[in-house]
């Protein structure tokens, strides 16, 4: 068959195949170029995307003082040194790494153009997310203990921060924060959950069941505002910060998912593994440390990355407690009277980021689960 | 040491940790419910349930209450448990249709994402992922500022076949009818003619068919007639008609989407499940693409997916609560004024929590009831 004959075999097969099949591609064809070319010549002509570039600041960092933005970047650089670590652990740098590495330097190279000021700070940025994901495939020491070195990160990340106060923490910043603290601690927190739904000890298993199915059946925002609402009534003499009462809410909430996940994988081993580690004598506590976590875990992974993507598409319902995340920083832009025509260009900007940040934390739960399906005995 | 004396020992064990745990438990709430009362006790107030009986005194842009005279819009003067109510009411009518529609929506995409067309595979494709890997929040808002309020004003808003569609809300035509004997004619009508709907009924729906139309005769004779109530434009609204506000329907239209490409994905993994002997076998009876999905494919799948669901429509009823971004007055949003107005935000909160609890047993429990019905008997 030459290649036009492969062609038209395609076209035949895959538009072309029935009468319904035929109309059907030569309704949408014509329509779906019309948006298209709606869209671009819209984008190229009548959208003006100067607001983008002149509130890129208060969009990524909300009310964040800008003599200490550097501090800023040094966060920056350290997530994305952390996102390449994981990255290592289930890509490696192919052909399509580096296609995708490239295209993202094009995209840099474009905003360049409206936004000259950050690019050597965004360059830097992105050569340490590259740089930690070559770095992980040479060490593997550094991508096998990716869980202490992510809470390690989170600590400093914190660290960094808090000399500029919670309070002023704000846009994706903000938002990628509470992603992080969040899908760290919910881990932990799940694990102990999941044992405890599984416990021996009957009391024990109805307060976890009773917790989770709890935080299961009620809406996160209400659960966000009732922990922003009780701490001052429990605790008068401390305040505490607007930023971590949103984070303990987020966190409790999620870690009741997480055990679900977990509890899911732990369903999986099977009761040999248990059988066989107790006949070797090992306690119960080594025995859930060595034998059943790990495998439990593999399962749970991709669950639990999945609730990564939820926690950080939730993440903008912290306005309900006054803080100012992406989405709502992109409301407040637009709030501005003289911005007010531009509610398109702000919407399709934030659209892109939240879906550029969700379909690679999508893709990357898809491609561990392909790699940890590989040495699973079917 | 002996064998009972062993297993003592253990049972002595057993009990000691299930009692400390459960004295540890009761400890951690003693302490929470202290530091609340002395938190309660720093600001003046104690705590109780009273500010449910007291008048509102706020208005809610819409909801209804239903009180000794009927269903009637809530008023100021009206109590916050009846603020509550409306509130309530208010989230069960937006979660009942957009349950409805997501559910045709996401069966749509599901069967789509198989079609053997490339692009419409590829369209739905997108669409799902496009849905599901960004925010609700930013969706409803998307669709709230950029598509709703969008629309054009009230003077100059188009009309299809008497709806009226404008940024000040939605108006569609109700049909009226009118009243007297004939309208309780009518009624029995419609009630034989759904009886020959039920399988029960099967053996004689000639009967009822028959008597169906012969009552509808009769009604007419009677008097009774339907006509459209049409809305018409005022100034700032429209008047008669059913009037949908611009809160709801962004609402509805974000929820419905968002949910549909869940539901989308879960219906297209239930039809990959299938048996491609299932095809296979309805293909060599020679029924057409289509008849193999109705007639074949689609009943074992909604068979199986019942479950998952139900999962997806507990989260429709509790993404409900993100209408306060849009100002819509659901439950949370009712709460959220009332506890402003009073002052009682904790017990507000338990009585929120109380309320979406329910609402998600009583969403499981009808799940398990259409599950049990659609389950064919004997069948594992």
């Amino acid at each position: 068959m030459s290649p036009m004959q492969k062609k038209i075999r395609w076209l035949h097969v895959n538009l072309f195949a029935k009468p319904a099949d035929a109309l059907l591609t030569l309704v949408v064809v014509p329509l779906l170029l019309w948006a298209v070319w709606a869209f671009l010549s819209w984008a190229l002509t009548a959208a003006d995307w100067s607001v983008v570039f002149n509130s890129l600041k208060v969009l990524m960092t909300g009310t964040f003082p800008s003599s200490k933005l550097w501090l800023v970047w040094i966060v920056a650089g350290m997530i994305a040194a952390l996102a390449g670590l994981a990255t290592s652990a289930s890509i490696p740098f192919g052909r399509t790494a580096a296609v995708i590495a490239v295209l993202c330097y094009l995209v840099l190279v474009l905003a360049i153009f409206g936004a000259a000021h950050i690019a050597p700070q965004a360059l830097l940025v992105l050569a340490a997310f590259h740089a930690a994901w070559l770095i992980g495939l040479r060490v593997p020491v550094l991508r096998e203990n990716l869980a202490p070195i992510a809470f390690g990160t989170l600590i400093a990340v914190l660290v960094i921060l808090s000399p500029v106060g919670p309070s002023n923490w704000g846009g994706l910043l903000l938002s990628i924060l509470i992603t992080l603290t969040a899908a760290l601690l919910t881990i932990p927190l799940g694990i102990l959950l999941a044992f405890g739904r599984q416990s021996k000890i009957a009391s024990l298993r109805a307060l976890c069941t009773g917790y989770i199915e709890v935080m299961r059946s009620v809406p996160l925002i209400l659960v966000v505002f009732c922990i922003w609402v009780a701490f001052p009534l429990v605790l008068p003499k401390f305040p505490i910060p607007d930023v971590v009462r949103g984070l303990i809410g987020f966190t409790l909430f999620y870690s009741a998912y997480a055990a679900e996940f977990i509890r899911s994988g732990l369903q999986s081993v099977a009761k040999g593994q248990t059988e066989a580690a107790e006949s070797l004598g090992l306690s119960d506590f080594d025995l859930k440390r060595i034998v059943i976590l790990p495998q439990a875990l593999r399962v749970a992974v991709p669950g639990l990355v999945g609730n990564i993507l939820d926690i950080f598409n939730y993440a903008p319902l912290v306005f309900i407690i006054g803080l100012t995340d992406f989405l709502r920083a992109g409301q407040m832009i637009l709030a501005n009277p003289e911005n007010s025509a531009r509610t398109y260009e702000i919407y399709v900007f934030m659209f892109l980021t939240y879906f550029v940040v969700g379909s690679i934390i999508t893709f990357q739960a898809r491609r561990l689960e392909q790699k940890l399906n590989k040495g699973v005995r079917k | 040491m002996t064998v009972s004396n062993s297993l003592r020992w253990r049972r002595l064990r057993r009990t000691s940790v299930q009692v400390g745990v459960l004295g540890i438990a009761a400890l951690l709430l003693v302490l929470l419910g202290l530091a609340v009362r002395n938190g309660f006790a720093e600001r003046g107030v104690s705590f109780s349930f009273d500010f449910l009986w007291q008048r509102a005194g706020f208005e809610i842009s819409e909801g209804r209450v239903l009180t000794w005279s009927g269903f009637t819009s809530f008023g100021a003067d009206m109590a916050n448990w009846q603020a509550l109510a409306a509130g309530l009411g208010n989230t069960l009518k937006v979660a009942v249709v957009a349950v409805l529609l997501s559910t045709l929506l996401g069966v749509a995409l599901g069967v789509s994402r198989l079609s053997t067309n490339w692009l419409i595979r590829k369209l739905a494709f997108t669409a799902t992922e496009f849905l599901r890997n960004t925010p609700l929040l930013i969706q409803l808002t998307f669709w709230y500022v950029a598509v709703v309020l969008q629309l054009p004003g009230l003077r100059d808003a188009p009309h299809f076949w008497g709806a009226i569609i404008s940024r000040q809300g939605l108006w569609l035509p109700r049909p009226e009818f009118t009243s007297g004997p004939g309208l309780w004619l009518a009624l029995a009508a419609v009630v034989t003619l759904a009886l020959m709907l039920m399988r029960r009924f099967q053996p004689w729906r000639r009967h009822l068919a028959g008597a169906g139309v012969a009552l509808l005769a009769l009604a007419f004779v009677l008097g009774f007639r339907i006509h459209l109530d049409l809305p018409e434009a005022g100034r700032f609204r429209a008047s008669g008609g059913v009037a949908i506000s611009p809160e709801f329907t962004a609402l509805l239209i974000a929820l419905t989407a968002n949910t549909a490409a869940y539901i989308g994905e879960i219906i297209r993994g239930a039809i990959e499940a299938v048996p491609r002997g299932q095809w296979e076998a309805a293909d060599a009876i020679g029924l057409s693409r289509r008849h193999q999905l109705r007639e074949v494919i689609l009943p074992q799948v909604f068979r199986v997916v019942m479950p998952s669901l139900g999962n997806q429509y507990l989260n429709l009823a509790k993404n409900t609560s993100l209408g306060i971004a849009i100002g819509y007055p659901d439950l949370f949003n009712v709460y959220g004024t009332v506890s402003n107005q009073t002052g009682r935000s904790l017990e507000g909160v338990l009585i929120a929590m109380g309320i979406y609890l329910v609402l998600s047993w009583v969403i499981s429990l009808l799940v398990n009831v259409a599950n049990n019905r659609l389950k064919i008997p004997g069948v594992r």
